[in-house]
């Protein structure tokens, strides 16, 4: 039967190039939208590494230059902090703390590798304030930061790209000729979005000119606007801001799933659009065939015959669009285009399959059953 | 072979009812070439699609080869036909993508019959209507002649005991009606088959064992050629 189906599609071939260029476009769209799909979703199944929960972000301005004044007013908020009960944890952060719009990035080198890295710069309570789980080593503290090689802790993910499968405790890796000490690795650090890919980031002691302040409330905590009163009773020409890390989080997460959303919404209409086409060739198609139907039925095909016949010569013809949108797809994972695992790629062409599919069976479906209870002494009439 | 008891056929639409059969018994005995005859519109064809399983009657009972077709499902009606009865039209119904070696093998895609066996009992009936040198053309490549030929090939492909043929000289002029003729005598004379033929044709209805008369629906006579 296949091979009858083959000759009668290759018979009609100029007839179903324009479907099969239609389901070829269409599994294309698809693959994208599913590839990107997975790819967001693995992101968002990933461990995140860290917490929001109960943080708040202190957007801090001093209003000075002077390194000694910013360091004594630091001190002076380290102990009104410890003063207010409400404050669990604190620690004083570069202001590319995460879920910010700002970032800082370095290049790290170790025996001829570089990589470049998101650096934060931070206090040692910093893994209680954001829930960071360590890995391997510790985290630094304040004896760690004197002496000529700083400390550094490491996500697991660059902690590979540099030195692969060795373990990097204690390790040195430069970065523009000054030296850091590997003291500590974290297994995933994933601070942009909940949608971020895994990636390197490293965290190094406080430098002087960081004054943004991240801390760990007590649960139910409600207390910003004594907060910031009593942060600018020390500098009354401070400027505050207070933000909490999950609306941060959701700010962030949006701008990467309403873009997501959006082409989702796109796509549907494609699809739908695609789907009423294919729908609307096939009904006049088998319209045209009523004789041919009628003929099948007379020589002793059956109703499920026909609606098999007709829903197989669609599928067929979605066969051959299908495999050329394969060819074009498979060529992603091969020649590793935009950096992405091979993984992802083919599940976006197995999902892309299989909806292009359905939706072709969904189609074919209703036109078929229709040819499939037309009468044959009618049909034969008809023709 | 074939026995129609009190056949009757009504069709019905919301406003009206038409009687296209009233009342036709008719036994039709296994190896008999019978042919029927009547003006257009007076229920030749309606007959002949009911003794070919393709139409229901809406009263009577109908009879093939000693089963009652009373009740039965679409697939043992399908496969009644597929493997009983065998159909000639007037306009060929011949599938123009297909070329005629296809066209031919097509009820036997619904048996399971292998490639290669299809292929040997296509090209076995193509030579029976002397066209084996037309296998691999299409229907738009051949006379009209030549397409009923591909039609009758098509039609014994799976060696039937019934064919049914429904004006199958109507197309064509009298020289090609004639050989299509001649090749549906010798396949009733030397295989036995039983053929019910629709025809307008007096002098081709006379060359059958039998011609039957409709007239309104009804069956008005009968008569034997046997002694011609």
């Amino acid at each position: 039967m296949l091979t009858h189906i083959l000759k009668l599609i290759w018979k009609k071939k100029r007839s179903n190039f324009l479907m099969m260029l239609e389901i070829f476009v269409s599994f294309l769209i698809l693959f994208a939208v599913w590839s990107l799909s997975v790819y967001t979703y693995r992101n968002y199944a990933t461990p995140a590494g860290l917490s929001v929960e109960r943080v708040w972000a202190v957007y801090l301005n001093f209003n000075t230059d002077n390194d000694t004044l910013r360091n004594e007013y630091r001190e002076q908020l380290r102990q009104r902090l410890k003063s207010i009960p409400e404050v669990e944890h604190h620690s004083f952060s570069s202001s590319n703390m995460p879920f910010s719009f700002s970032s800082s990035n370095r290049e790290f080198s170790h025996e001829g590798k570089s990589r470049i890295c998101e650096v934060m710069f931070v206090d040692s309570d910093y893994p209680n304030v954001m829930d960071v789980p360590l890995q391997s080593g510790k985290w630094f503290t304040a004896q760690d930061t004197f002496g000529d090689t700083k400390p550094i802790v490491i996500t697991r993910h660059f902690a590979e790209e540099l030195f692969g499968s060795e373990e990097v405790v204690g390790k040195i890796i430069s970065e523009d000729g000054s030296s850091k000490k590997v003291v500590g690795v974290v297994p995933y650090f994933r601070h942009k979005s909940s949608y971020q890919e895994d990636g390197n980031c490293a965290f190094q002691p406080l430098s002087n000119w960081d004054t943004d302040l991240l801390l760990k409330v007590s649960p139910d905590a409600e207390f910003e606007a004594r907060l910031a009163r009593s942060i600018q009773q020390i500098g009354k020409d401070w400027t505050v801001e207070i933000q909490h890390m999950d609306n941060m989080r959701s700010t962030q997460d949006n701008t990467v799933i309403i873009p997501i959303m959006i082409l989702f919404i796109v796509c549907a209409f494609l699809v739908f659009n695609v789907g009423l086409g294919m729908f609307g060739v096939l009904f006049q198609n088998i319209n045209r065939r009523k004789g041919e139907i009628g003929l099948r039925r007379a020589i002793g095909a059956t109703q499920k015959q026909i609606l098999a016949y007709f829903i197989g010569e669609t599928v067929v013809i979605a066969g051959f669009g299908l495999a050329l949108g394969v060819f074009f797809a498979i060529q992603l994972p091969i020649l590793r285009v935009l950096d992405v695992a091979p993984g992802i790629y083919l599940w976006g062409i197995a999902l892309a399959l299989v909806s292009v599919l359905l939706i072709a069976v969904i189609c074919a479906y209703y036109p078929s059953r229709q040819a499939a209870k037309i009468f044959p002494a009618v049909a034969l009439h008809e023709e | 072979m074939i026995h129609l008891k009190n056949i009757e056929k009504v069709y019905r639409t919301d406003t009206v009812e038409t009687l296209a059969l009233h009342n036709i018994s008719l036994d039709i005995a296994k190896g008999e070439f019978l042919s029927i005859m009547g003006p257009s519109g007076c229920g030749k064809s309606t007959l002949l699609n009911i003794m070919g399983l393709l139409d229901e009657p809406s009263a009577g009972v109908v009879n093939i080869e000693n089963e009652t077709i009373t009740g039965f499902s679409d697939k043992k009606l399908s496969r009644f036909r597929n493997r009983k009865i065998g159909f000639i039209f007037q306009s060929y119904h011949l599938i123009n993508d297909l070329p005629v070696l296809d066209n031919v093998e097509l009820p036997l895609l619904y048996r399971d019959v292998s490639g290669a066996e299809r292929r040997r009992l296509a090209t076995e009936a193509l030579e029976k209507v002397g066209l084996s040198n037309r296998m691999k053309h299409y229907p738009s490549q051949l006379s009209g002649g030549q397409k009923q030929r591909v039609a009758i090939a098509r039609a014994i492909v799976g060696r039937p005991d019934l064919i049914l043929a429904d004006e199958p000289t109507g197309n064509l002029d009298s020289a090609m009606g004639n050989e299509i003729m001649e090749i549906l005598e010798q396949l009733n004379r030397n295989d036995r088959t039983t053929i019910v033929m629709v025809t307008h044709d007096e002098g081709m209805a006379r060359r059958t064992h039998r011609l039957v008369r409709l007239f309104d629906g009804s069956l008005v006579s009968s008569n034997s050629f046997y002694n011609d």
